[in-house]
């Protein structure tokens, strides 16, 4: 059923007001597909769906539609969630309203789930999450990809190879092939791992010239935990998608990585070469180590500490990959990368609270590099302590580090780029992690 | 006194150090009549039990858990119409007493041991555990590692060697002896027909060796406490019983039986949990101990604590978790005592009162009895100076007078010397001090003690976590039918904001209870508050 008449016009500059979309208004939105899934309150209070085409992508819609001049409690400072006016309605993002949100999770779940209650799960990056009676949440996926969405791909595939710590999938909402939202078990005692080491990071900044293993907020054993788990998952992607041993795959690897060094255009001549030469350093790699399935965009911000320990969310990979780079098997160590980098991020992004605009000062510097440095090694020790993991990396700690480091490097690159983009305050914090990177190489 | 028998879901228990408390004749020892003479300031701050520790006739040589009569009260603590006049006064200001029992073990100057030893054929031959050699049981870990080599000790007189899980001045009872068996059910009955309200079991775990076992909650230590339970029921309804078991809680509530053993146990593992928390500013160490406690029988409670006289237990910690307490909390290798650190509340927050209040708050509002420990009301300090687990044993600071108030006694024949250093010395931190100032600790507790008694949820409700994403944040619902308090607190040292998940409580006022200040109506947003550092509210949740 096509949405009703004037809305269509509402929509570039709505999709532009979103962070999940993160562009400008697109001038050739096309709408693909759309239906009219719920109507209330004497079809009064209705809810659209639409599929958009814009710049490239395929874009989800949830369109919510109340009566001229009828107020909604949810919408409060909610601005850039409403499109605007079009006849005698007024259409908003149809997941800030909890009556059509109750319904959405029944169909996702096939009506195996019920709540009472919903609420947003906070800001995201590319999808809408709604958490209903602190015991499920819902994902709503805004970029669709052709087919699964990896992420219930690999949920779905760590469970069936018996890993359990991932949220349990109840239902996927699927519709014409693609998947458009997914169910899982709420982590109602989660802490993301992120606040978590900011946490730690504050208690030891606020600690002048104490060192991180005898701060009170010591990191040390979560981040060594998170090793362990990073470990078991990666053995269980092996289990449930396969070990591929292919010659030349350090040259793929290389190639890949190869591809994203014109990103360093604008910095110092210099460091082009260098990182020239660690891609080399990897593409020589005589033993690499296996290639897996992984989660591809691994960071603090993507597991949670719960009551049981941690556990890891989305499988997407990085957002701003094409689908098929994002589920090629790649070497485990980028995960891993991903996690070091993490780990210095929060050491950084916790100073700039400290200090604002200014310097840090000297012994802010070195807390934060000692915290970097403890918490990315206890990580290494779980990682590598881990059963059976040695069978996925490289033999020699020749080979390990050069890999990683190649890893390391790819990772910093393309936050250079992302912050280069989107957050430009912000591009010291790859700036130096490259520039750290390739001195050590 | 009220005369409900489910008074201890509800209690707040005050674990006071006869001894230490107040000495009424003058010889530098506290005693039972100074304690019956304090009880207007217990019945004042509200506290609705006492426990006791051992005032039995002993050597004195593991203070008092060593008991070498069973009915015969300690002379230095008075003598048996003392006790009677003390829980007659008690039961006047309808406060109860519970006190310590030994049931493991007795001292060797036992007359039982004493006679047991002289041969193997003497009637108390078999009264405790003997064996030719020092080989059995090779399983069971010895419990004071800092004195202890093993589990057993010869004795030359008898030409054997005797089983003791603590100290060896302290032989184990054989409970495979039915004659043992039944004459500790007699002293049971013996205190509990003087008026007692109960006992506090000490060591109840180790009471039956078996082979092939750590001799740790036997199945026939189970049998033995469900025989007590029962012989207490028959006879003295509305007493307790409450276990010492230093164990996980999956392991514990065992002792809880059906609802036919113990009606209380200690809950161990959550007291350093919340220390540790605290240092690390974020609620996971707590609510993962809390997590993984199973639920227990409707009419059983668990007995929470901070602090008691005893070290700051670790053996239920991992030893990660143990080095890290240890680090954190004793860099002075003097305080570690056994596998815990022996440091009342207040120096081991470094006397920030804000960490105080948090912790208490966070005590009395926990699923569980809370056990208070005399002088923690007003903020004593420790001396690890003293030997053994005497540090945290000082004489009770009522005044500023000679002795602290607690003795008119020469000071050199005092048991322990008062604390005198210029932080928490009783010049500073006492009593009548806190009496006159109304914005002491003393008198917070006393508030914090009259709102919880107000609540009957605080001891009966449900408890369940909130999702919050700022993890220094924790906050949990307690609900009792339509008595409902939401409780929020701040784990860090800076100011947090949280937003709660409270869309379940929707147009419910939140009345904050320390103050009676209501607070804005909880809409179909998330609900947001502010805490200060180390802050906590506590609302109840009422229809707006």
């Amino acid at each position: 059923m096509p949405l009703p008449e004037g809305v269509s016009e509402l929509l570039p500059g709505y999709l532009a007001r979103q962070r999940w979309y993160g562009g400008s208004e697109p001038d050739d939105l096309r709408i693909l597909d759309s239906d009219l899934l719920l109507a209330l309150e004497r079809e009064t209070h209705r809810l659209w769906w639409a599929l958009v085409g814009a710049e490239g992508a395929r874009w989800q819609l949830l369109l919510g539609e109340r009566p001229k001049g009828e107020p909604a409690e949810f919408l409060q400072g909610r601005e850039e969630a409403v499109l605007g006016l079009a006849g005698s309605a007024y259409y908003y993002d149809g997941t800030l309203d909890p009556t059509f949100d109750l319904v959405l999770l029944q169909l996702a779940t096939g009506g195996a789930e019920e709540a009472e209650r919903v609420r947003p799960a906070g800001v995201e990056q590319s999808n809408t999450s709604l958490v209903f009676d602190d015991r499920v949440i819902l994902k709503v996926f805004r970029r669709l990809v052709e087919g699964p969405q990896p992420d219930v791909e690999v949920t779905s595939g760590l469970v069936d190879a018996g890993f359990d710590h991932v949220p349990r999938v109840l239902g996927v909402w699927r519709r014409g092939g693609d998947d458009l939202a997914v169910a899982q078990d709420f982590l109602v005692s989660g802490v993301e791992g992120w606040a978590l080491a900011l946490t730690s990071l504050r208690d030891l900044y606020a600690s002048p010239e104490a060192d991180p293993a005898d701060a009170g907020g010591d990191f040390q054993a979560e981040a060594s935990r998170l090793g362990q788990m990073t470990a078991a998952m990666h053995r269980a992607l092996s289990a449930a998608f396969g070990v591929f041993r292919d010659p030349g795959r350090a040259g793929e690897w290389a190639d890949a990585m190869a591809a994203g060094l014109h990103h360093l255009r604008d910095e110092d001549p210099q460091w082009r070469s260098h990182a020239g030469s660690v891609v080399d350093g990897l593409r020589q790699v005589s033993d690499p180590g296996a290639a897996i399935r992984v989660h591809g965009d691994f960071h603090l911000g993507q597991v949670m500490r719960t009551d049981s320990g941690w556990y890891v969310l989305d499988f997407e990979g990085e957002p701003a990959r094409p689908l098929q780079e994002r589920t090629r098997p790649t070497s485990p160590l980028k995960d891993v990368a991903g996690m070091l980098r993490s780990f210095h991020y929060a050491a950084r992004v916790a100073l700039r609270e400290q200090a604002g605009d200014a310097a840090p000062g000297e012994v802010l510097e070195r807390q934060a590099a000692a915290w970097e440095g403890h918490n990315r090694r206890a990580f290494l020790r779980g990682y590598l302590g881990y059963p059976g993991v040695d069978e996925l990396l490289p033999g020699d700690d020749r080979s390990r580090s050069a890999v990683m480091t190649a890893f390391e490097l790819d990772k910093a690159i393309y936050e250079l780029a992302y912050e280069r983009s989107y957050r430009p305050d912000w591009i010291a914090i790859p700036r130096d992690a490259i520039r750290g990177l390739l001195g050590a190489a | 006194m009220n005369d409900d028998q489910r008074w201890y879901k509800r209690a707040v228990f005050y674990e006071v150090l006869v001894r230490g408390f107040f000495d009424a004749n003058d010889d530098g020892t506290g005693d039972l009549r100074g304690l019956t003479a304090k009880l207007d300031y217990l019945q004042w701050l509200g506290v609705d039990s006492l426990w006791l520790l051992p005032f039995y006739q002993s050597p004195l040589r593991d203070g008092g858990y060593d008991i070498s009569d069973f009915f015969t009260v300690l002379p230095e603590y008075g003598e048996l119409a003392d006790a009677v006049e003390l829980v007659e006064e008690a039961h006047r200001r309808n406060i109860r007493i519970i006190a310590d029992l030994v049931m493991n073990h007795t001292s060797d100057l036992h007359p039982w041991f004493q006679e047991s030893r002289q041969d193997r054929v003497n009637p108390k031959a078999d009264w405790y555990v003997w064996a030719d050699d020092d080989q059995r049981w090779p399983e069971a870990r010895v419990i004071f590692i800092d004195s202890e080599k093993s589990n057993w000790a010869y004795d030359a007189g008898r030409g054997q060697y005797y089983w003791h899980r603590f100290f060896s001045h302290q032989p184990d009872l054989n409970y495979d002896n039915p004659e043992v068996a039944e004459t500790m059910i007699d002293v049971v009955r013996f205190w509990l027909d003087i008026g007692l309200d109960g006992f506090r079991l000490d060591a109840v775990p180790y009471l039956f060796e078996r082979d092939g076992t750590n001799c740790e909650n036997l199945p026939e230590t189970h049998e033995y406490l469900r025989r007590v339970r029962k012989e207490v029921d028959a006879a003295f309804p509305g007493k307790v019983l409450l276990a010492e078991a230093n164990q996980w809680p999956e392991d514990v509530v065992d002792y809880f039986g059906d609802g036919d053993e113990c009606h209380m146990c200690f809950h161990f593992p959550v007291m350093p949990r919340m220390f540790m928390a605290v240092r690390r500013e974020q609620r996971t160490p707590i609510t993962e101990i809390l997590g993984r406690t199973p639920s227990i029988p409707e009419n059983c409670q668990w007995g929470i604590f901070l602090r008691n006289h005893d070290e700051l237990t670790l053996e239920m910690v991992t030893d990660e978790e143990r080095d890290y307490m240890w680090a954190e909390y004793a860099k002075d290798p003097r305080m570690k005592r056994n596998l815990g650190i022996g440091r009342r509340l207040a120096p081991l927050v470094d006397n920030d009162r804000r960490v105080a209040e948090l912790l208490h708050s966070l005590l009395f509002s926990f699923p569980g009895s809370p056990v208070l420990y005399y002088g923690d009301e007003i903020g004593m300090g420790d001396n690890i100076y003293l030997g053994d687990r005497d540090g945290v044993r000082t004489p009770m600071q009522w005044s500023p007078d000679r002795n602290a108030g607690f003795s008119r006694a020469d000071f050199a024949q005092l048991y322990l010397p008062p604390l005198m250093d210029s932080v928490y010395g009783y010049q500073a931190v006492n009593v009548e001090a806190e009496l006159r100032n109304p914005s002491s600790m003393l008198q917070w507790m006393k508030r914090m003690l009259e709102v919880r008694k107000n609540h009957p949820v605080f001891g009966e409700g449900s408890f369940e976590v909130l999702h919050a994403e700022n993890p220094s944040v924790l906050a949990y619902v307690r609900e009792l039918d339509d008595d409902i308090v939401l409780c929020a607190c701040n784990l860090s040292r800076f100011a947090q904001p949280a937003e709660l998940a409270l869309q379940r409580f929707e147009g419910k006022v939140p009345i904050e209870l320390l103050g009676r200040v209501p607070f804005p109506p909880i809409g179909q947003l998330p609900y947001f508050v502010t805490l200060a550092p180390y802050g906590f509210y506590w609302f109840q949740l009422v229809e707006g």
